[in-house]
């Protein structure tokens, strides 16, 4: 397919790229813009390892046409921590309770936590296990990574 | 390993509040010690950055693509193969079959009986019939359309009982039975003669797809020199040397394996990086060009390794008092289309003989019988996976061991306290349990913690509908630490820098369990520096020790041995260097937080950098090499007598559900897991192994199934592969317990598999004890709970 003109607004930076139609999200963050946070793990939707925002909503980059986001704004992992290298307090949290075993399922996950506080700074268990239900964990168990959400938005309530 | 605490039992309860943040944070400069300490992993801050690079993460320029052509049918001959209109293809750089593998054409784990190209037949849907390489992936896909196979389908086989009839059609041209094991001890007759009551049954399983979200890559590099670089995501890097050596024809030393962090492996990426490595390696030695191969999960879950699927047949007796006296067992282990790490064949022990070894469960029984039987179909092959052998034999022993109690009318947690093992038990190969023993510990913390006492009598609806039951159940588990049976070792290597920082060579990988944490933290502990000084070397086999592959819940304490031994040859330069400088007697030096310091006069104390820059100057050793090996182990191939692993870990687990006895659901509405870990080298990592092990067990129990009809899996993606999600996972509480091991470092055993094992029983009994209907063949999905229910006589009245 003849490649078109694409621009959208990554991380808060405006970005302008010549892709394909055919072309899926994930594979434009990673390939062409090297953005390899974004993790693939079953291409159709399922394990949301590719969760990234999408004008702030979770959806999986996996499945999603390159054109749905044009003129939008997009968010990955990349663009959680600042330029200095300071972490949002979702990522502090998801290290410091042990959220992190293998980590491929970990951009996904802080990505989806953080739809949900953006939102809803204060959830319940219940609403936070709802919000993260659509991305998979294979080595924690769920516990520590909703720990870990709960301490964020703790954190995020005594920072303002 | 401590002498002071060789015969004195320790039982310590670790409290289960965490630390606050700060204390986290701080806890490498307030602790006491490193080792014991809930430190945050050393990867965790490039993953939460989502900077880590996986295998896919790196960049493509420079590689072809290889791809695999999978055979369509379960059990076929090749009669002919046309690659010629796929090798035309522009941008095809090779197209391969089977007389292209310049050396040995099969690989495995154990025996190398896959064939890394199929040649004359094929034995199961997804075996590789031919390898392509292309300058871009797509070109590589059209080149697999464009190569003709003609086939001659032969008869199938799917169940390990038709594998073992006499007219059965021979996978491998021998005999489909790949192992036959047996158990013997006491006197069988004699054993159910005495028993007042005597239960049969049958329990079955399916099999299992790890379902680790990183999908399976490997990139295989030529070099002039003639060596081959294979990278990517492994367990074993080792292994993946062995068989790529022999695969290429080369020796052993012109093949480097370097490990990738993992997304997850939980034993399948044992086998799974020996298969692609092979693979792109051959494509990479005859193009003379990098090839890189990447799975999408459609075919991780055709090509690689499962847990393997068993019928297990079960005769169990007992005192009127719950006292077992006989047990009798029959495994038909399904290996399905090769070897992988089904068989024992010395050095290495297959999860066969686990299986056998573990079927009696944790329980002194005089008298025992084990049959187990291992044989090829022409299912996708049985690998490891995060137990290997031991979770589905646990799910037999716990289950009957609960329609025993419920036979006898006795409290599940009683006839369990009334068998279980302890400090000098036998079990069932004979071997006399002297130390480490702490399964009734953890029945008692689990039970407190859980209230089983109370919530045991409270089963029955719950609302007014009555339409929902709740039900308590309870597995109790065990599980080695180390290969075992044969041959087992690991090798480390530490080097002192002369500003004070640390190198450690350590072969054992990391797949998200820890390990690149745990074992720099027993290092820094042996050397006396700070957690921070030690930098772990990624593992590469050209730079670091032999260590053995990463499994059997081995890396903690055989590694960590290793290290000490390391450490402490470093470490005596050091402290005689320190008694030379401030003129003291080694013995009553210490090392320390980075300190060198007099025992008796605390103030005389150097920094460690300053004592390390003067061995330095001295021209004094600063390089450690450390081996530990297990005490021997052995096993009588006639009785299966004997002590096959040096060490167990112990376990109880209780599970509350609620069952809906209109349609057969299941929710596990709580969760309580203790463990005899010997020593939490870092409780938080523990924990995480517990929680994450119990989920996997919740799957076992409720939802997975590699389903197959006719020899074709007809779930191949996660979308209809369901793994559980945090709706389903219930708050897991994890205890662990310490009674400390005196091989393992600082006291330490494994916990990487023990917390996936009782968590399947512990919530197939609490369905039973919920509504009366037993699921014996699994997984318990609603459906079969529905008519378990039915079985039973219909939903209960009160």
């Amino acid at each position: 397919m003849k490649s078109k003109k694409l621009s959208f607004k990554l991380n808060g930076q405006k970005v302008s790229v010549d892709v394909s139609p055919d072309t899926l999200l994930v594979d434009l963050l990673r390939d062409g813009l090297r953005l390899t946070g974004t993790k693939v793990g079953c291409r159709e939707g399922e394990c949301g390892a590719c969760t990234v925002l999408l004008d702030g909503d979770p959806v999986n980059s996996c499945i999603l046409p390159v054109f749905k986001v044009a003129g939008r704004s997009v968010t990955t992992i990349e663009g959680l921590s600042t330029e200095e290298g300071e972490l949002d307090e979702i990522q502090y949290a998801f290290m410091t309770e042990g959220a992190v075993q293998c980590g491929f399922c970990t951009p996904g996950m802080i990505m989806i936590a953080k739809a949900l506080l953006d939102k809803n700074p204060e959830p319940q268990e219940t609403e936070i296990r709802q919000a993260i239900s659509g991305v998979l964990c294979r080595c924690t168990g769920y516990r520590k990574i909703v720990q870990a959400v709960k301490t964020a938005s703790q954190h995020r309530k005594s920072a303002q | 390993m401590n002498k002071k605490t060789e015969d004195k039992r320790k039982v310590k309860v670790l409290t289960k509040e965490k630390l606050d943040l700060e204390q986290l944070i701080q806890a490498p400069k307030l602790a006491p010690s490193v080792a014991g300490q809930s430190l945050v992993r050393t990867d965790a801050l490039l993953k939460v950055k989502g900077s880590l690079m996986y295998g896919a993460d790196y960049p493509q320029e420079g590689f072809l693509h290889g791809k695999i052509l999978r055979s369509p049918h379960p059990h076929a001959l090749i009669k002919s193969i046309n690659i010629e209109k796929a090798k035309m293809l522009p941008g095809v750089m090779a197209v391969l079959t089977a007389k292209d593998v310049p050396g040995r054409n099969g690989f495995g784990a154990i025996i190398p009986d896959q064939p890394v190209i199929c040649g004359d037949k094929v034995r199961y849907v997804g075996d590789g019939v031919a390898l392509v390489a292309a300058d871009n992936e797509k070109t590589a896909q059209e080149a697999l359309k464009l190569i003709e196979v003609d086939y001659e389908p032969l008869p199938a086989i799917f169940d390990p009982r038709d594998a073992l009839k006499e007219d059965a059609p021979k996978i491998h041209g021998k005999g489909n039975l790949l192992s036959y094991n047996k158990l013997r001890k006491g006197d069988m007759e004699k054993g159910f003669s005495e028993a007042d009551v005597i239960i049969e049954r049958t329990y079955q399983v399916p099999f299992l797809e790890h379902a680790y979200l990183e999908p399976d890559i490997s990139m295989a590099i030529p070099r002039p020199d003639g060596t081959m670089l294979v990278e990517g995501p492994m367990q074993a890097p080792f292994t993946v040397r062995r068989n790529l050596a022999a695969v290429l024809g080369v020796p052993v030393n012109k093949v480097e394996a370097r490990q990738i962090q993992m997304g997850g492996g939980f034993g399948g990426k044992e086998d799974s990086p020996i298969d692609l490595g092979c693979r792109a390696a051959v494509l990479a030695n005859h193009t003379g060009c990098p090839v890189r191969i990447t799975l999408e999960r459609e075919e991780v879950t055709l090509q690689t390794a499962k847990r393997h699927p068993m019928i297990m047949e079960v005769k169990l007796g007992a005192k009127r008092d719950g006292t077992l006296v006989a047990f009798e067992g029959v495994i038909y282990d399904e290996q399905g289309a090769y070897a992988s790490l089904g068989p024992l064949i010395p050095p290495a022990g297959g999860s066969h003989i686990h299986s056998m070894v573990m079927m009696p469960g944790p329980y002194e029984i005089p008298h025992v019988k084990v049959d187990a039987y291992l044989c090829y179909t022409n299912h996708p092959f049985g690998g490891a996976m995060r137990g290997f052998g031991a979770p589905q034999v646990h799910i037999a022993h716990e289950q009957i061991m609960d329609e025993l109690a419920e036979e006898l009318d006795i409290n599940p947690i009683d006839i369990r306290r009334k068998n279980a093992f302890k400090l000098g038990s036998m079990t069932a190969t004979g071997q006399v349990l002297d130390q480490s023993v702490g399964l009734l510990e953890t029945v008692e913390a689990c039970a407190e913690n859980f209230n089983w006492d109370q919530r045991y009598r409270q089963t029955g609806y719950i609302d007014r509908q009555r339409t929902k039951r709740k039900g308590v159940g309870i597995g109790m588990g065990w599980y080695r630490t180390s290969i075992g049976i044969s041959a087992d070792g690991c090798g480390a290597n530490v080097y002192v820098h002369e500003d004070g920082s640390v190198l450690l060579f350590s072969g054992i990988t990391e797949m998200g369990q820890g390990s690149f944490t745990v074992l720099p933290q027993i290092c820094a502990e042996e050397l006396g520096v700070l957690f921070e000084d030690v930098r772990l070397v990624q593992p590469d086999t050209d730079i670091v020790p032999e260590s053995g592959p990463t499994v059997g819940s081995r890396s903690t304490t055989l590694m960590g041995n290793a290290i000490i031994l390391a450490a402490r040859e470093v470490k005596r330069s050091i402290l005689e260097t320190a008694s030379e400088m401030l003129l003291v007697p080694i013995e009553r030096l210490r090392a320390r937080k980075r300190r060198i310091y007099d025992t008796i006069n605390p103030t005389r104390s150097l920094e460690f950098r300053e004592v390390a820059a003067r061995c330095m100057a001295q021209g004094k050793r600063l390089i450690g090499q450390g081996w530990w090996a297990p005490p021997p182990s052995s096993l009588d191939p006639e009785t299966g007598q004997g002590n096959p692993y040096f060490v167990y870990t112990y376990s109880t687990h209780m599970a509350e559900v609620v069952v809906d006895v209109e349609t057969g659901q299941v929710e596990v509405t709580d969760y309580v897991a203790a463990f005899d870990v010997g020593k939490a080298i870092n409780p938080m990592a523990v924990e995480g192994q517990i929680e994450g092990g119990v989920a996997m067990g919740l799957g076992y129990a409720l939802m997975e199934e590699v389903a197959l009809e006719d020899g074709y899996i007809q779930n191949l993606n996660l979308q209809d592969y369901l793994i559980p999600t945090s709706l389903d996972v219930p708050d897991i509480k994890p205890v662990i317990l310490e009674v400390e091991n005196k091989f393992g470092p600082y006291g330490a055993k494994g916990i990487g598999e023990m917390p996936n094992i009782p968590a399947t029983p512990a919530i197939l009994n609490a369905i039973a004890n919920a509504c009366g209907g037993r699921v014996r063949t699994l997984p318990a999905d609603p459906e079969k709970v529905f008519w378990a229910i039915r079985e039973a006589g219909g939903p209960p009245d009160n």
